[in-house]
């Protein structure tokens, strides 16, 4: 070989290497649904696909470019979400890039893991079946799966069936069993309705969390703002009872602060008082009579007169919407609550309307949480002896502590995980075999009747890794002894199943399917009719002495599966403004009692255990409840990185003993009672938000209904102009610029991780972000007006209001801040000196410093948005509203010889807002929507009195007197 | 320190006996502070090295506080560098006589004050290596510094500063040099050559000497007012609440003034007990300094209340709550130490006894110095800490590396004075021999001339 080809072979396999990526060869890289000839360098490639971070299922676009992933976005065609993404969708990528995913197979040995090969790894896992079966022990099999509803379930079951294992557990920690089986009690259907936000007019919540993660939190908060957002004079009403003012409770036109436990007993109250006032139909007279509202109003700490408000407020809807059903609300009488539920909802002719049977919802299908206890207690008994749990299954993390997941699972002679990256159970199983990410893998999942989403491989894995159907698969004829094509499970590979089970569905319109991101399809409604009688939501039982707990699911981590994104630790806890640390929140009046100073670790003590958290004091939340949110976990690349380890686990479900509600097989989630003691240590919470008053300096403002209503009528704003010495700003081109309406923000912080994602925004780590170091562009603030303890909340999502005169723009000594022709703030990192000068000058203080050099760990990097520069050390950065995408929709435009017409170009944050709150475009067009908002009545730019004629706009929140 | 030398005018022998002793081979009691400096300022350069590869965050910068104690001491020492032009051309120009056995330490400290204040924009910034983007250099790419930032004002303000002052130092040294130059032998003798630029003391030198130094003292006036009026733009261009006032240039002069005495008193002082100038720093200049240090403590509290009716009088939202948080709350104890220290600890000046103790002069001379860096650190610290915007409200605390830099400044800027005084004559030989009566003959009436 001559020198020459040698260096030629070096260069062109080290840049296949590089380009690869971390495992595997170049060809691996593209997904077969894509020729490579249609990838160009520099042009992204878009992969539909589903979101399993939660069931709801939502529909994904995957942005590839050069061969890997760097962002997600809601697909646009998928009913669901329609283009939507919440904070853990967004932060799904950090998952697919997490530092700690295996690198292959594992085997335990001892303490330690050992890398094992592939056929090692499956052939010890048949030999193991095999054996049972042939000792006839094949029932010692246990397959656990989050809930899937597609061909994965529908090869499970094959799977169980043909090797004789147990029948298979579909565990979701937030089941919401006792919606289930309270439509069995009310309707005699045995399914969880579509709820339809959107055609409701007054919506009423007993501590159903679904902005946040109940059933489906996109679709939900998408529907909800259809319904409640201020529009052509006309807005709906939501009406919340709850004892924690969760970011559900605080979007609420009225939040009723009930005692812990007594939803149900308002909801036949407000019953009661619907039947009272004639408002109901007298048929559901019979199910409340027994019901005294004085008597509620007493238990429930609710006055009468505040439940016979809301009965005429649901009464008068046209349609009302009542839901119920909250993890944090789940006591053992949740049956019974969601029946009264369901009751309300059927009196007042909601059902068929706004609560739909026929589109039943896939949570249907989750094994009741009792079935999942007793597997533990057959394992704990001997008789699993191979337990196989499917991704990111966390039993051991999730499952209450009374259940002693780890102690059963030390008497599985074989725990096998196919979890990719490291969590509690993989360090009890003994075998890892990780799966592919499921933006990796083949797939479908259908999250309600009619709704059948695809999933497809958007990239090659970044590990090595399998996809778990195909695990499955191999197994299976392992154990069986079949050659691929034969058996009762012939397919090679899971991907081959599918497309065998989609092939009668969608025939050669296979690729058009992909493409969309599944299929749709109209269901027909169910006819239900009420059984009406009595139901009884007495109190919950309740073990131990104290306060109760209420732990309620985080938005940011679910149950926990996606705590492993740096990401959603660092997007702020809402209400709290709290990142990184978990917390517990303590009632004012408790803390004032036992001395308890925000930010000291507290000692909470259940009958099954204690945990230690710092205390946040909470002016709001019931005097007789503790908080604390489920799911808060660290990944191992997160400590000593970003936050020291807690001394305890943070997940309250530690002090859960796994009491069930009898009548649903639901975990009690309002179980027990706690006691705090403070343990003299602290532990400050990194909280972003200084103070939650505004001092009167109106920052987010909103205006009373009447009152939008007849500015509505009178028309255009009058435009904020201060006189000035100089002549107005001319733009030749375009000028953008944003509306934001604080109307409809919920305060999901969505918006918050798109633009992480987007624009290579670090993360810093709990003690920088409690510095005031976080860099985050945008940032979601939540303002608090009125009564402490019941205080009006108005989220004000901030970002570089890219003002015409600009205070930071003077100051700098070397144009670095400058004004753009098309109306941008510009920030020019190269020529950035760094005398922070623009910093101070920012009234909005949006401006963000480098004050360290960030690292990405590996390999995070790779999902950097490569349109986006990574900032060095010692520059400040903003907000530039997108400017890659305003480029790329410019340059699209001029291809196609037109100017950029309204809509073609979203900012990240606008693109996944759930509420669309957040509008882009070209303020010199007088159609675009953006400039129909800017002129809207309710337009005020944020400080605009210093003079700076902000180009974003905020929209007045709506708010009602009485709701 | 003899009765007997108080009361007898020095001879011109005595002021060259007196002048060239200051230059003698130091004792131990300086190497002994020389090596205590060397230590702080070493600590600061490595503290600044960390800076540099670490990044800003080493110092305890943060939002809201972008800026903090490097541009507090930025000012102080700009501000400290105002005495020295003041009494050296200002007061030359008024033939104020009680300058001269002061002027020659006071221009050291000015030049030796802007050159520590210089080198805080570069400790400042982000990425210092390109600090030159600041200047208006020629380059392809016809990029400029933004005429409008008062950043780039400050550029042109200092340097210029410096450069005048330092002239008008070198020039005023000239025939103390050639005096040494006749005096000395070896490496001395040949840099006092150097820099005293072929003096030889003709008629027609100290003709064009004169003209010169005047030309230079009134060249230099303007920038006393010029140059802290244009720091003060820093502040007073900017939007925020406690910045954004017209009271800023004349109430940083003043201050300037202020803190620049009470730096000359507390270097003069020491100086004159060490090296016996009790002849030549006599107390009716201390006095003389003592009344400037009243009169401009009066104005500077006469400015504090005018800031604080201001922003009251305004009803502006921000500047009350901004100056009502300053007041009484993190910060406040800072704010509290600042008026006791400016406004309060001078008023014992009115007391003769205190205007011409040096113990009291010293006393006060530091307490100024503590408030005068305490009111640059309430105008940038606490009023950021409180601006428009609540979300982002927050407490700047040190950290160890800032702290450690802005120690070691003082360092750096008490090394070049000491090294000064071994090195020049800290007393103008010429100018004191002029305010003396001229040599007689032994034995001639002394009342003669």
């Amino acid at each position: 070989m001559k020198r020459r080809d040698f260096f030629r072979i070096v260069a062109a396999s080290g840049a296949a290497t590089a380009a690869g990526g971390c495992q595997g060869g170049v060809e691996h890289i593209l997904p077969l649904v894509v020729p490579n000839e249609q990838i160009v360098p520099g042009v992204a490639s878009w992969f539909a696909t589903v979101c399993r971070e939660c069931p709801a299922g939502c529909g994904v676009l995957a942005r590839n470019r050069e061969g890997r992933v760097v962002k997600l976005e809601g697909n646009p065609d998928h009913p669901v979400n329609t283009g939507a993404l919440c904070v853990r969708g967004q932060a799904a990528l950090q998952r697919l890039y997490h530092p700690d995913r295996f690198s292959g197979p594992q085997r335990r040995d001892g303490a330690a893991l050992q890398p094992a090969t592939w056929e090692d790894a499956l052939g010890l896992v048949a030999s193991r079946i095999r054996e049972l079966r042939a000792g006839g022990r094949g029932g010692a099999v246990a397959l656990v799966t989050h809930l899937e509803s597609g061909s994965l379930a529908a090869l499970m079951d094959r799977w169980v069936q043909a090797l004789g294992a147990r029948p298979r557990v579909t565990y979701e920690p937030f089941g919401h069993e006792a919606l289930r089986a309270a439509s069995r009690q009310v309707f005699g259907r045995d399914a969880i309705p579509y709820y339809a936000f959107d055609q409701a007019e007054v919506v009423l919540s007993f501590g159903a969390d679904f902005v946040e993660t109940w059933l489906s939190n996109v679709n939900h908060a998408r529907d909800f703002a259809r319904m409640h957002g201020f529009r052509g004079g006309r807005a709906g009403t939501f009406i919340h009872v709850e004892p924690r003012q969760s970011i559900t409770a605080a979007n609420a036109d009225e939040w009723i602060r009930n005692a812990p436990g007594t939803e149900g007993l308002l909801a036949l109250a407000v019953l009661r008082s619907l039947v009272d006032q004639g408002l109901a139909d007298r048929r559901f007279a019979e199910a409340v009579a027994g019901v005294d509202v004085a008597r509620v109003a007493e238990q429930s700490g609710v006055p009468a007169e505040t439940i016979r408000h809301i009965a005429e407020v649901f009464g008068h809807a046209r349609p009302g919407l009542a839901v119920g059903g909250g993890a944090a609300v789940t006591g053992t009488n949740a049956t019974a609550t969601l029946a009264a539920v369901h009751l309300l909802n059927a009196a007042v002719g909601a059902v068929g309307r706004t609560v739909r049977f026929g589109p039943d919802s896939a949570y249907g299908q989750v094994t009741p949480f009792a079935d999942v206890a007793r597997l533990v207690e057959a394992m704990r008994r001997g008789e699993i002896a191979v337990l196989l749990l499917g991704p990111d299954v966390d039993p051991a993390f999730t499952l209450p502590a009374g259940l002693n997941f780890a102690e059963a699972a030390g008497r599985v002679p074989l725990v096998v995980s196919f979890t990719n990256a490291p969590n509690e159970t993989t360090r009890l199983a003994h075998l890892i075999l990780p799966a592919t990410h499921w933006l990796e893998s083949w797939g479908d999942y259908s999250p309600r009747e009619g709704v059948l989403g695809l999933l497809q491989p958007t990239m090659a894995p970044v590990r090595d890794a399998l996809p778990f159907g195909d695990a499955l698969l191999r197994v299976a004829r392992g154990v069986l002894g079949t050659e691929e094509g034969q058996g009762p499970l012939p397919w090679p590979t899971f991907e081959a199943y599918l497309r065998s089970r989609w092939e009668p569905l969608v025939g050669d319109r296979w690729g058009a399917a992909l493409q969309q991101g599944g299929v749709w399809r109209e269901t027909p409604a169910a006819t239900v009719r009420a059984r009406v009688a009595p139901v009884d939501p007495g109190p919950p039982a309740l073990q131990g002495e104290g306060l109760t707990l209420l732990p309620y699911p985080s938005f940011r981590f679910y149950d926990g599966r996606s705590a492993g994104a740096s990401w959603l630790h660092e997007a702020p806890d809402t209400m709290t403004q709290a990142v990184w640390d978990a917390f517990v929140e303590v009632p004012a009046e408790t803390a004032a009692r036992l001395g308890i100073a925000p930010g000291d670790l507290v000692r909470v003590t259940s009958p099954q255990g204690a945990i230690e958290l710092p205390a946040y004091v909470s002016p709001t939340l019931h005097p007789s409840a503790v908080a604390i949110p489920v799911g808060h976990r660290y990944a191992p690349y997160h400590v000593g990185r970003y936050v020291s380890a807690p001394p305890t686990p943070m997940n309250p479900v530690a002090l859960l003993g796994g009491a069930v509600d009898e009548a649903s097989g639901g975990l009690a989630y309002l179980a027990v009672k706690v006691t705090l003691a403070p343990t003299g240590a602290r532990r400050p919470l990194a909280i972003l938000q200084a103070t939650h008053d505004q001092d009167d300096r109106e920052l987010a403002q909103h205006v009373d209904l009447a009152a939008a209503r007849e500015q509505a009528l009178r028309g255009a704003r009058e435009p904020h102009a201060l006189p000035s010495m100089y002549p107005p700003q001319q733009y030749p081109g375009y000028r953008w610029g944003m509306a934001i309406d604080v109307d409809l923000c919920l305060g999901c912080q969505a918006c918050v991780v798109a633009c992480q994602a987007e624009n290579n925004v670090p993360v810093v780590g709990k003690a920088q972000a409690a510095y005031g170091r976080q860099l985050h562009w945008l940032r979601v603030e939540r303002w608090a007006e009125g009564e402490p303890t019941h205080p009006t909340n108005l989220f004000l999502p901030m970002l570089c209001v890219h003002c015409e005169v600009a205070p930071c723009e003077p100051v700098c000594p070397v144009f670095a801040a400058y004004r753009t022709e098309e109306g941008l703030n510009g920030q020019v990192y190269n020529r950035c000196v760094g005398t922070r000068y623009c910093g101070n000058n920012c009234p909005y203080h949006v401006r963000r410093f480098n004050w360290y050099t960030y690292e990405w760990p590996e390999p995070l990097s790779v999902q950097l948005n490569p349109d986006v520069a990574v900032r060095q050390l010692g520059v400040m950065e903003k907000c530039t509203m997108c400017i890659q995408r305003i480029i790329a929709g410019k340059d699209r435009a001029r291809d196609e010889g037109r100017p950029v017409r309204d809509g073609d170009i979203m900012t990240a944050c606008q693109q996944t807002c759930p509420t669309q709150a957040i509008t882009f475009g070209n303020l010199k067009d007088d159609g675009s929507e953006v400039s129909r908002l800017q002129h809207s009545p309710r337009a005020y730019g944020v400080l605009e009195e210093l003079g700076t004629r902000p180009s974003v706009l905020h929209l007045r929140k709506v708010v009602r007197q009485h709701a | 320190m003899s009765t007997a030398v108080e009361r007898r005018s020095p001879t011109f022998a005595d002021v060259n006996r007196d002048v060239i002793r200051t230059l003698a081979p130091p004792g131990q009691l300086y190497y002994a502070w020389m090596s205590l400096i060397g230590l702080l300022l070493a600590c600061g350069i490595l503290a600044w090295t960390f800076q540099i590869w670490v990044g800003m965050g080493a110092a305890g910068k943060r939002t809201p506080q972008m800026w903090a104690m490097y541009i507090t001491t930025f000012v102080f020492w700009i501000g400290i560098g105002h005495a020295g032009t003041l009494i050296s051309a200002i007061l030359y120009l008024f033939r104020a006589r009680w300058r001269t056995s002061i002027y020659r330490a006071a221009e050291a400290m000015t030049i030796f004050a802007v050159m520590t204040a210089g080198l805080f924009p570069l400790i400042h910034a982000g990425r210092m290596w390109y600090a030159y983007f600041l200047l208006p250099y020629v380059n392809q790419r016809d990029l400029w510094p933004n005429f409008r930032s008062p950043l780039v004002w400050d550029v042109f303000a200092i340097s210029t500063y410096l450069s005048i002052s330092t002239v008008f130092f070198i020039v005023g040294l000239i025939p103390d040099v050639a005096a040494l130059r006749d005096a000395s032998t070896g490496w001395r003798r040949r840099l006092y050559g150097m820099l005293s630029l072929g003096w030889e003391g003709s008629y027609e030198q100290w003709r064009h000497y004169r003209r010169a130094y005047g030309l230079f003292a009134a060249l230099a006036t303007p920038l006393v007012l010029s140059v802290h009026s244009v720091v003060s733009w820093d502040f007073a261009m900017a939007l925020v609440p406690g910045w954004h006032s017209t009271l800023f240039a004349p109430f940083f002069v003043d201050g300037a003034i202020f803190s620049g005495f009470a730096m000359v008193l507390v270097l003069i002082l020491p100086m004159r007990r060490f090296f016996g100038l009790d002849a030549y720093i006599t107390d009716r200049h201390l006095d003389a300094m003592a009344k400037l240090v009243l009169v401009t403590s009066l104005v500077l509290t006469y400015f504090y209340v005018c800031e604080i009716f201001t922003a009251w009088y305004s009803g502006d939202h921000f500047e009350r709550a901004s100056l009502f948080w300053k007041v009484t709350a993190s910060y406040a104890w800072a704010l509290w130490l600042m008026y006791f220290c400016n406004c309060v600890a001078p008023l014992v000046l009115f007391w003769k006894r205190a205007r011409t103790s040096p113990g009291w002069l010293f006393g006060v001379s530091v307490l100024i110095l503590i408030g005068m860096w305490f009111e640059r650190f309430n105008i940038i610290v606490p009023s950021l800490a409180r601006d428009f915007y609540p979300y982002t409200w927050g407490l700047y605390v040190p950290s160890v590396a800032d702290t450690t830099i802005v120690v070691g400044s003082f360092a750096w800027f008490f090394l070049l004075f000491l090294g000064f005084i071994k090195l020049m004559p800290s007393v103008s030989v010429v100018e004191v021999k002029e305010t003396i009566p001229a040599p007689v003959k032994e034995g001639a009436h002394a009342g003669h001339h």
